[in-house]
């Protein structure tokens, strides 16, 4: 009697293709939310969840590993503070880098969705 | 970037468990605000945020590196494993130790002998100079081909003779005599070996010509000893032979020369002499570019001009070539190396059998452990490399042990080896630990942890997960697959073993042939030492032959003593060879009539050594100078060339077309004496020339004085170690003070020419035991598991009526299947592997049907008694606790 081989695959690696996309959405989402200024984590959640009407539902756990990420690379900078109900949080600050790099990025992306919207003709629009 | 990633990792974790939980309170406070009660603002806040230990999780990773976590989680976990079943731990590491500590000792003698380069600078231009011919390649020089290879400039930037310093000196002055090596060389040799000058100078031209005055320079060791490491030495003069030198330089320390040598003389050759006589080596030093394959074309044209300058100094077939120093060095003892290079490779993969056998013991037993981790989410890669890094630090620990073991092994090698072995330095002090042997001894670490570690991870990643959780662990016998592995592993430790036992018991074969060679001469109770007369005295044969008259008459009243002679050289160490006509024979194309050994001898010589007289009659003391030429011959000679006549009846005419120094009147042949193995007991005895040494042309004498000792041999009645002390006294007296050294007896000196014979018997023997026991421990190892393994339906049968002798037969067919599958195999790979040992063998064939009956049922046996112990256990199975047995 043979039992069939059981295999348990885990998933070594937690971004797939498409994940990418997400994930450098993610992250220019967060450079645009911090050209207007310091934020700290949460803030930078509440600005997101409600400029993007909810449409972009993240857990807002995923934001860290994407702030650590660009903070990693230089595109952030970031300080500990108070915030404005005096809590100990971690506020972050855009760089140069990270401003030349979100102007890149978003210029990048306005040619793709013309690109996109122009494919998919104006019932897209 | 990365690597600051990962080393900040730890409070960077800190850094965002804090954000984490200020990000909650934050969100937590802004619920509260939306009017939720303190507990559901808490859980709305977490359920927003999804899982903060995940999060980390993410962070951790992305800044971690995870091949470094994951070697050192796998080296902890094997550490931890490993320290849970001590038992097991210290046999496989021991096992693996003892592998590789043989295979550590034998490569670092190869590594020493046959890897590491010559010590003189750019070694591999250097080459010697070699006559070769019908017979084979032969290093020796004389004037005229020195003179045609130092023409050769094309090819060679230094062309120097020298000889091995066979006579020694007598160094003199101060208290002691001393004999010190003394090495004759001509004027480039320092140049072409690259030898650092600390003091003084060497020999100029006009030193190194006949009459060049007397002049010595000194190496680094023989000036600290002797001189004190006096810096005022250069332009002293020292005492040699009772003559007074001029120190003219120092050699610096590093320069090594291959075969010791204490200091160095000016050879001071007449480069017009003609004589053809060999009697020292060349060497050379080719232009940079030039390749020994470009110098042996060139030599071609000199031979070609040799030939032309000096007719039937060659043979039709003789020439010129060179081999590369480094090549004459080792010689023939690359491939004894090489062999037993192979022989202990095998004791080592039989080792990685055995140790492969345990894990997967070990496997088995620990299926369930991995059948829950594999479970619990661990790939099949993670097992293997798991249990790989299991092996592997088994293999390392081995590795480390048997690193020690082996520098304590070669020790133990190099003294069995007792000087059959060149380049390992006075008692092998020159086999060291470098970095060679270390790379080695890790490399073969790794190999066998791999090799043992790979085909039992394979099999145990290879898991039944469902099956072998399900099942309790007792009862989950030997799998069909690993005990397939299992069984493999188990025929090829036979057939490895037999490999091995095979070629010891071709070598022990060889070494009791050869023990049981007769030969010729009665060894026991004979002292033998050797006299240097390279002095002024001894130039010509008056003074040879008044030294050994006197040396006999003081000995013969040296109580124990019996008889005394002297000779040029020993038996079965080799001595000179010359050409000879018999007188009145035709001798057509070749330049004479034959070949055979040269040995001038005392009176008493063929007395002492108990040989035979066949015909004729014995040397007299009358057989001197003033009277007629004679010549004993060999039994093998008169063979050889009166096949059907009298050699009584003919003379002979020694050392013709050998140049003026060989010139004499042709001598009678008086007698004809039993073969005496001349060139040793594995040698059949060759044509062999016996003449008086007060016979000898002077010229032939001064010849002999300079480059061979006078050796005298002496037959005791009474134990010969305790008369040589007295003997070395009365030859002081006698010789007017000359010592004596090279004291041994001759039974010491069989022994030491058969040191190589021994030396390969016994490392093989110990391989092949070794070999031996670890096959039978695997064979044992399985047939014990697998009747353990078994013990349920072992009970089974018996309750259903089988009997003891039954189960019995089962377990002994079973074991002794696998047993004769690998003694089959075994003696097809010996079939194989032992013409490789072909040049070792003596009286025995490759192929000596002893060695391929007895070894394999010897190997049977063996594995019968090792099959029969588990056999017997099987058959004490109480079917009642076999059944409970769960």
């Amino acid at each position: 009697m043979r039992a069939t081989v059981v295999r348990k695959t885990i998933p070594r690696k937690e971004t797939s293709g498409a994940g990418d996309i997400l994930q450098g959405t993610l992250d220019m989402l967060i450079l645009r939310t911090l050209i207007l200024g310091p934020a700290h984590g949460h803030t930078i959640a509440q600005v997101i969840e409600h400029t993007s009407e909810n449409a972009l539902e993240i857990e807002e756990g995923s934001l860290y590993p994407a702030l650590h990420r660009l903070e990693d690379r230089g595109l952030l900078a970031s300080e500990w503070g108070f915030s404005e109900n005096n809590r100990k949080a971690k506020f972050y600050q855009i760089t140069a880098r990270g401003r030349r790099h979100l102007t890149g990025q978003t210029s990048r992306w306005r040619r793709m969705t013309r690109a996109i919207s122009l494919i998919l003709g104006e019932s897209a629009g | 970037m990365s690597l600051r990633r990962f080393l900040q990792r730890k409070k960077k974790d800190a850094d965002l468990a804090e954000e984490i939980a200020s990000h909650l309170a934050h969100e937590q406070e802004a619920n509260i605000a939306r009017g939720l009660s303190p507990e559901q603002a808490r859980r709305q806040a977490r359920l927003n945020f999804g899982n903060p230990e995940s999060i980390r999780d993410r962070v951790w990773r992305y800044r971690s590196m995870p091949w470094i976590e994951d070697v050192w989680r796998d080296l902890r976990f094997a550490l931890r494993s490993l320290a849970k079943v001590p038992g097991f731990t210290a046999i496989a590491v021991l096992v693996i130790a003892v592998g590789i500590a043989a295979n550590t000792a034998v490569f670092s003698v190869i590594n020493t002998v046959l890897l590491r380069p010559l010590t003189y600078p750019e070694p591999q231009s250097l080459v010697q100079l070699m006559n070769t011919g019908p017979q084979g390649t032969f290093s020796v020089a004389n004037v005229p081909k020195f003179n045609i290879w130092n023409q050769q400039s094309s090819i060679f930037q230094y062309v120097a003779g020298y000889d091995q310093g066979g006579a020694g000196l007598n160094l003199t002055g101060g208290n002691d005599p001393e004999q010190v090596q003394g090495v004759h060389v001509t004027v480039d040799y320092f140049r072409l070996f690259g030898a650092p000058i600390l003091a003084g100078r060497t020999f100029s031209s006009a030193e190194d010509s006949p009459h060049g005055g007397r002049v010595v320079v000194l190496s680094y060791a023989l000036w600290k000893r002797r001189f004190g490491g006096d810096s005022n030495i250069v332009g002293t003069n020292i005492r040699l032979d009772g003559q007074s030198y001029m120190v003219v330089g120092v050699v610096g320390r590093n320069f090594v020369t291959e075969s010791p040598c204490d200091l160095w003389l000016p050879f001071q050759f007449d480069l017009t002499s003609q004589d053809m006589a060999h009697y020292f080596v060349a060497a050379a030093r080719l232009q940079p570019g030039v390749t020994p394959r470009r110098a042996d074309a060139q030599l071609k044209l000199a031979t070609d001009q040799f030939r032309r300058t000096y007719p039937g100094a060659l043979g039709p077939q003789g020439g010129f070539s060179v081999t590369p120093l480094q090549e004459v060095m080792v010689g023939d003892v690359r491939t004894s190396l090489l062999v037993l290079l192979g022989a202990v490779s095998f004791v080592l993969l039989i080792a990685c059998a055995n140790v492969a056998n345990l894990l997967l013991i070990r496997a088995t037993a620990r299926k369930r452990e991995l059948a829950t981790r594999s479970a619990l989410g661990a790939g099949r890669g993670h097992i293997i490399r798991q249990l790989l890094t299991e092996s592997l630090v088994i293999s390392f620990a081995g590795g480390f042990l048997g690193c020690i073991l082996g520098m304590v092994g070669v020790r133990l090698l190099l003294a069995v080896s007792s000087g059959s072995i060149p380049r390992v330095g006075e008692d092998g002090s020159a086999v060291t630990l470098d970095l060679n042997v270390l790379l080695f001894t890790f490399a073969v670490s790794v190999l066998t942890g791999i090799l043992c570690g790979l085909i039992p991870a394979i099999g145990a990643s290879r898991n039944n997960l469902a099956a072998a959780l399900n099942e309790s662990s007792s009862r989950s016998g030997v799998g069909f697959r690993s005990g397939k592995i299992r069984s493999v592993l188990v025929i090829s430790e036979m057939a490895l073993a037999l490999v091995l036992v095979v070629g010891a018991t071709l070598l022990i074969r060889t070494f009791m042939k050869l023990q049981a060679v007769d030969p010729g001469f009665d060894t026991h109770n004979v002292v033998t030492m050797a006299m240097s007369i390279s002095g002024e005295r001894f130039q010509n044969t008056s003074g040879v032959a008044q030294v050994i008259h006197d040396g006999v008459e003081r000995i013969n009243t040296v109580p124990g003593v019996t008889i005394t002679a002297a000779a040029c050289c020993l038996p079965l160490q080799g001595g000179f060879g010359l050409p000879f006509d018999i007188v009145g024979r035709p001798k057509g194309e070749s330049p004479s009539t034959g070949g055979g050994g040269y040995f001038p001898v005392s009176s008493s010589y063929f007395e002492a050594f108990n040989v035979p007289i066949l015909r004729g009659r014995n040397f007299t003391e009358h057989d001197n100078g003033s009277a007629a030429g004679v010549v004993i011959v060999n039994e093998a000679m008169a063979k050889q060339y009166w096949p059907n006549g009298d050699p009584l009846n003919d003379r002979l005419i020694i050392g013709a077309n050998m140049g003026p120094v060989f010139v004499e009147p042709p001598r009678q042949i008086i007698g004809v004496i039993g073969n005496m193995r001349d060139g040793g007991l594995n040698r059949d005895p060759a044509p062999t020339m016996y003449i008086p040494m007060a016979q000898m042309p002077d010229k032939v004498t001064a010849l002999n004085s300079r480059i061979a000792p006078l050796w005298w041999i002496v037959r005791t009645r009474v134990e010969p170690h305790t008369v040589i002390r007295s003997l070395s006294v009365a030859l002081r007296e006698a010789s007017g003070g000359l010592p004596v050294a090279h004291i041994r007896t001759m039974d010491e000196i069989v022994v030491v020419t058969t040191s190589r014979e021994r030396f390969n018997m016994l490392l093989l023997t110990i391989f092949g035991s070794s070999a031996l026991l670890m096959a039978a421990i695997g064979i044992y190892g399985l047939m014990a598991y697998s009747v353990q393994q078994r013990t349920q339906e072992l009970g089974v049968r018996m309750a259903l009526g089988a009997q003891a002798s039954n189960i019995r037969n089962m377990v002994i067919r079973q074991g002794m299947v696998l047993a004769l599958v690998g003694v089959v195999l075994g003696i097809g790979g010996s079939l194989g592997l032992t013409r490789f040992l072909a040049s070792f063998l003596f009286g025995v064939q490759a192929l000596d049907p002893l060695a391929f009956i007895a070894t394999p049922v010897l190997l049977t046996a063996v594995a019968f008694l090792a099959v029969w112990i588990p056999a017997l256990r099987a058959t004490r199975v109480s079917p009642m606790t076999a059944l409970r047995f769960e």
